[in-house]
């Protein structure tokens, strides 16, 4: 016991195996405490990386629909985030596909796609089923970066041209045609008949629709097939970054003039939408992470428990050590450091754990991509300590301040 | 050993390590006020969106064109070669156990007064509304069913588009633009709140046919359907599912009953409040570490007395009684405390945060209790069992 | 009523063995008193431990009240213990936080009799050991020898018929310790069998019969005594 009267202030390994002594000498006990402070940690961890993975997952849906994205609704309601009703509404003024053809004329905008949307069936021979059509035009296939897996997307042709061609999705290739190509194939959809040019083979879900269902057609043939004169939406792709704030401006400004000067339409960017996705998931994973936190609390209220039970044992112990010209400083130092280590080990331990078990998830669940967010590992292993000190400072006090003639008299 | 004998011996011992047992219980009480505070959330958001929902009434169904849906609504309504008509809501009402039938269009359309104007929600709907939504005309009257060929322009308001256009002034039989189209006011409604996001007081109602007419389309977006409440829904479903097949010449069209949305919302919002319920209890799993702790260390220091009472003639059963028994009202008390800390916590969230749903449901109390209780069994059986196995001689030469 | 044959209790420590008692054979009658004395270490404890149904023989018989023993399950073991044996021991072995009077209650607690007869029982007993005025005192509050006379109380309550007594006086000066004996001396004349393990040869002489151990063996038997 290396306790110099020279010395104000012990050397730290000695403190440290000290610590480490009293510790060992209680395993159970130690390990449970550990056990506490880890589950604490590793909830945190846990929770938060599963937050982050539902981020990412969302955000990488969004990123996956193309790049630089702007899309135009037609409608406005000055009811503020009044999304619902203005996606199922009509609009006294049409959204049409001169309104699109005029957006083409802007440098800032790479390529667009009207688009009308609607639920129609689609038969070939006996074989029939009810799917999703989207009506759109040449570029979509390039602005939501599908791939093909057979034949050709829709050719590049004036918007109002109605060719009788459509391209379906994979499963509903394989469910129609079973194993029989289908390119060059003639279907119906509703009356009208559709030659197919080509499968999609890209995956996934658009606009909620999965993609391995639908059957694009040219716009133009959409509108008429559904009798519909307004557009559902343009989706427009700017050339970079910089270029969707001048061409979201030109949008509103050209279609404000088209509309004689009344603003009736909706502008969303894909940032825009990014950014509050990003802010609700970075909110919802930091009330995750507080609640998960206060489990961190009540580890921190166990170590005290247990020091406190500690002191009380280790009474003769601490009167020794003040026999023998101890401080209160150096005892205080003493079980602080203990509380200290503790803390640590355990948040160590649930840092792993907490590592492993995201790990897991991530692997029986590849869609989503976890991983803890730095804040929150340093986060909860800073907590863990700060509480493991905080805790400790009453115990360490306590036995600080007994009375060495007593706490060895204590022991029999 | 009397049950009396056995609370007193173990409260006993309990009150004999104050302090201690007090943290012990304060790691329960944490877990539990948090499980409490967190379902009393879960559960007040669940009651508000379920009466948001209710206050349509619980016997509607949703009649929408297409048979493919997308979060829930079904495409159709965006397009589809065959269309709900005005004249198929007109054939549904003829229907057994039908009540009301609201053809309704749905559009975005500039609204003028002689001094103000604002873009704003239409809908297209007929005389039945008010009856299908439960929705009350406050000033004036409502369209009643007429010639649904040849509507009049009259236009109901919601109550906040009047506050917008007129004031406090009178809007009746004023004129207004709808779209550019002149439209006499007939009637206001009373305020009728939101309902997701989607506000009905902000809105202009006008007949269906008119709305058609204004959006250039003669589809119907949906067509809601008010049966009797005495009626069969599955019967009601296949007739309607009859009815308009034979009007298309097939089945296409997305049938939703009021009940079954109900249901599917019921019970993600329960999996809601029972997954934050679950976030709280890491806190009590923790505060069980916790007791699981005190315990063995209790059975430690406490070893000659166990031996004691072997020697005094305890059975092993008995042992393992009394210090399950301090466990177990270690997690009671704590499950107490947390109660009133959660509780407390509730009605003070009410009292900053008067717009927070907050609704404190006594069956979650009572599980809160009895999880609790169960986990201080759970944590006090082993540190109970190694009491009772003790040797008898070794535990009392222990000292 | 006490009669063992030819017992062995052998520890196992590690890889070595300690026979702590070697081909043990002793009858007890019943009313008797009995010392048993010996170097530390001879195995008196664990004979007292073996007679009191705590510890097991590694063999031999022993039966008690004409009832094999060795083949009892714990519980019966246990009840055997609460109605038949009392014990006593060097260092007390009072619950801290209960009062003389719910030490003594204890027995009865565990046997389950209900708190009015219980009342009555031991405000007998307190009288008995003269501790009257000391109820509800908890065990800190005590000297020795009263703490001791409280254990002799909690050990007759369920009127047994042995008292064990593992050093009653190791822990207490001549005075009080000489107060003990004459009490347990006077629970052996109303009949109860007492048996006392001492170091103490003025103590273990007062005894009808005195027994002395070396090394796990009875090495000397000195029957009944006359008085
Ligand atoms: N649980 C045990 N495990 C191992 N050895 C034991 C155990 N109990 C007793 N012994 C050994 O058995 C022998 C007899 O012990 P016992 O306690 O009966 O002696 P004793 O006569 O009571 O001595 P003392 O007078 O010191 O109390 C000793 O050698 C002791 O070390
Ligand atoms: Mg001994």
């Amino acid at each position: 016991m290396m306790v110099t009267k020279s010395h104000a202030r012990m050397r730290l390994n000695d403190t440290l195996s000290l610590t480490y002594g009293a510790l060992r000498g209680a395993p159970t006990r130690t390990g449970l405490m550990l056990l506490a402070m880890a589950i604490g940690v590793a909830a945190v961890v846990v929770l938060t990386s599963l937050g982050e993975g539902a981020r990412r997952y969302i955000s990488d849906e969004f990123t996956s629909l193309g790049t630089n994205l702007l899309i135009v609704l037609p409608g406005r309601s000055e009811t503020s985030g009044d999304m619902a009703t203005l996606l199922m509404s009509d609009t006294t003024r049409d959204l049409t596909l001169d309104d699109a053809r005029a957006l083409m004329r802007s440098r800032y905008i790479r390529r667009l796609s009207p688009i009308n949307v609607g639920s129609s069936q689609l038969s070939w021979r006996e074989r029939s089923r009810d799917i999703s059509v989207f009506g759109a035009t040449h570029d979509l296939l390039a602005i939501h970066h599908w791939k093909m897996a057979q034949g050709r997307f829709l050719p590049l042709v004036e918007m109002d041209r109605a060719t009788p061609v459509c391209v379906i999705g994979a499963r509903l290739s394989s469910e129609l045609f079973g194993n029989r190509p289908p390119v060059g194939e003639w279907v119906r959809l509703g009356e009208r008949r559709f030659r197919v040019i080509g499968v999609l083979a890209t995956k996934g879900r658009t606009v909620g629709i999965d993609v391995e269902e639908i059957v694009v057609i040219p716009v133009a043939s959409a509108q008429a097939l559904f009798n519909e004169a307004s557009l559902f939406r343009i989706i427009i792709e700017a050339r970079d970054r910089d270029a969707i704030r001048h061409a979201s401006a030109f949008i509103k400004t050209t279609l404000r003039k088209r509309h004689q000067g009344e603003e009736d339409i909706t502008l969303i960017t894909q940032d825009a939408v990014l950014a509050t996705f990003d802010k609700i998931f970075q909110s919802l994973t930091f009330t995750v992470a507080g609640i998960a936190a206060i489990s961190l609390a009540v580890a921190g209220i166990l170590v005290m428990n247990v020091m406190l039970v500690s002191v009380s044992q280790r009474t003769a112990e601490i009167g020794l050590l003040k026999a023998l010209g101890a401080s209160q400083r150096q005892i205080v130092t003493l079980f602080l450091w203990e509380a200290a280590m503790l803390s640590f080990a355990g948040a160590c331990i649930g840092l792993l754990i907490g590592l492993g078990g995201s790990w897991l998830i991530g692997y029986l669940f590849p869609a989503i991509t976890m991983g803890a967010p730095l804040w929150a590992v340093v986060a909860a292993v800073g907590v863990a300590l700060l509480t493991g000190l905080l805790f400790g400072v009453m115990p360490a006090r306590r036995a600080a301040r007994l009375n060495p003639v007593l706490a060895l008299v204590h022991h029999r | 050993m009397l049950i009396k004998d056995l609370i007193k011996l173990t409260s006993c011992a309990v009150i004999a390590q104050r302090m201690r047992s007090f943290l012990t219980s304060l790691g329960i009480a944490i877990g539990v006020a948090a499980v409490v505070l967190l379902t009393s959330i879960g559960d007040g958001m669940q009651r508000f969106v379920m009466a948001e929902f209710t206050q349509f009434g619980t016997n509607l169904i949703a009649i929408n064109p297409g048979k493919t849906t997308t979060h829930g609504a079904s495409i159709g309504i965006y397009g589809t070669e065959r269309p709900l008509t005005i004249d198929d809501a007109a054939a549904l009402e003829k229907l057994r156990d039908v009540e009301a039938v609201v053809p309704l269009v749905q559009g975005n359309a500039e609204v003028e007064s002689t001094h103000r104007q604002r873009r704003t929600t239409v809908y297209g709907i007929s005389g039945d509304m008010p009856h299908a939504y439960r929705v009350e005309v406050a000033l004036g009257r409502y369209f009643i069913n007429e010639d649904p060929s040849t509507p009049r322009a009259v236009a109901v308001l919601g109550s906040k588009l009047r506050s917008e256009l007129f004031g406090s002034r009178n809007p009746l039989e004023q004129r207004i633009r709808i779209g550019g189209e002149r439209y006499r006011i007939i009637g206001v409604f009373a305020p009728k709140g939101q309902i997701l996001g989607v506000d009905l007081d902000d809105a202009v109602y006008i007949p269906a046919a008119r709305a058609q007419e204004m959006f250039n389309r003669d589809s119907l977006v949906e067509i809601d359907l008010l049966y009797r409440e005495t009626a069969d829904v599955d019967e009601v479903v296949a007739s309607i599912a009859r009815l308009l097949s034979a009007r298309h010449g097939r089945d296409d069209v997305t049938i939703t009953t009021q009940q079954q949305m109900l249901d599917v919302l019921g019970s993600v919002l329960a999996i809601l409040t029972f997954a934050v319920a679950a976030l709280g209890s890491i806190s009590l799993l923790v505060g069980s570490v916790g007791i699981f702790t005190i315990m063995t260390i209790a059975v430690n220091e406490r070893t000659s007395e166990i031996g004691l009472l072997r020697a005094l003639g305890g059975k092993r059963q008995q042992v393992m009684a009394i210090f399950l028994g301090e466990a177990i009202i270690l997690a009671t008390l704590g499950g107490l405390l947390g109660l009133v800390i959660g509780v407390g916590g509730a009605q003070l969230l009410t009292l900053l945060f008067p717009a927070l749903p907050v609704h404190i449901s006594w069956n979650y109390l009572i599980a809160a209790e009895t999880l609790a209780i169960v986990i201080g069994v759970i944590a006090g059986v082993w540190p109970a069992r190694r009491a009772a196995k003790l040797n008898p001689v070794d535990a009392l030469r222990s000292e | 009523m006490i009669q063992l044959q030819q017992i062995h209790r052998i520890f196992k420590v590690g890889d070595q063995q300690v026979h702590a008692l070697n081909d043990l054979s002793l009858t007890i009658n019943g009313g008797e008193y009995l010392s048993i004395m010996g170097p530390s270490g001879s195995g008196k404890s664990t004979l007292l431990n073996l007679i009191g149904l705590l510890d097991q023989p590694t063999s031999g018989e022993y039966t008690f009240n004409n009832q094999k023993v060795t083949t009892l399950s714990d519980d019966q073991k246990a009840v055997l213990r609460r109605d038949q044996i009392g014990f006593i021991f060097q260092f007390f072995h009072l619950v801290p936080r209960l009062t003389a009077i719910e030490n003594i209650e204890l027995p009865m607690v565990l046997a389950g009799i209900p708190s009015t007869e219980r009342r009555t029982r031991v405000s007998r007993i307190l009288d008995a050991v003269g501790l009257a005025e000391r109820a509800h005192h908890k065990p800190e509050q005590l000297s020795g020898g009263q703490q001791q006379r409280v254990a002799i109380a909690r050990a007759t309550i369920m009127q047994p018929s042995v008292l064990l007594a593992d050093e009653p006086t190791g822990n207490l000066d001549s005075a009080s310790g000489n107060d003990v004996v004459e009490i347990l001396e006077a629970l052996n004349q109303q009949g109860i069998t007492l048996i006392i393990v001492t170091h103490d040869a003025a103590l273990g002489a007062r005894a009808m019969r005195e027994i002395k151990m070396i090394d796990g063996r009875i090495i000397d038997d000195g029957h009944q005594k006359p008085r």
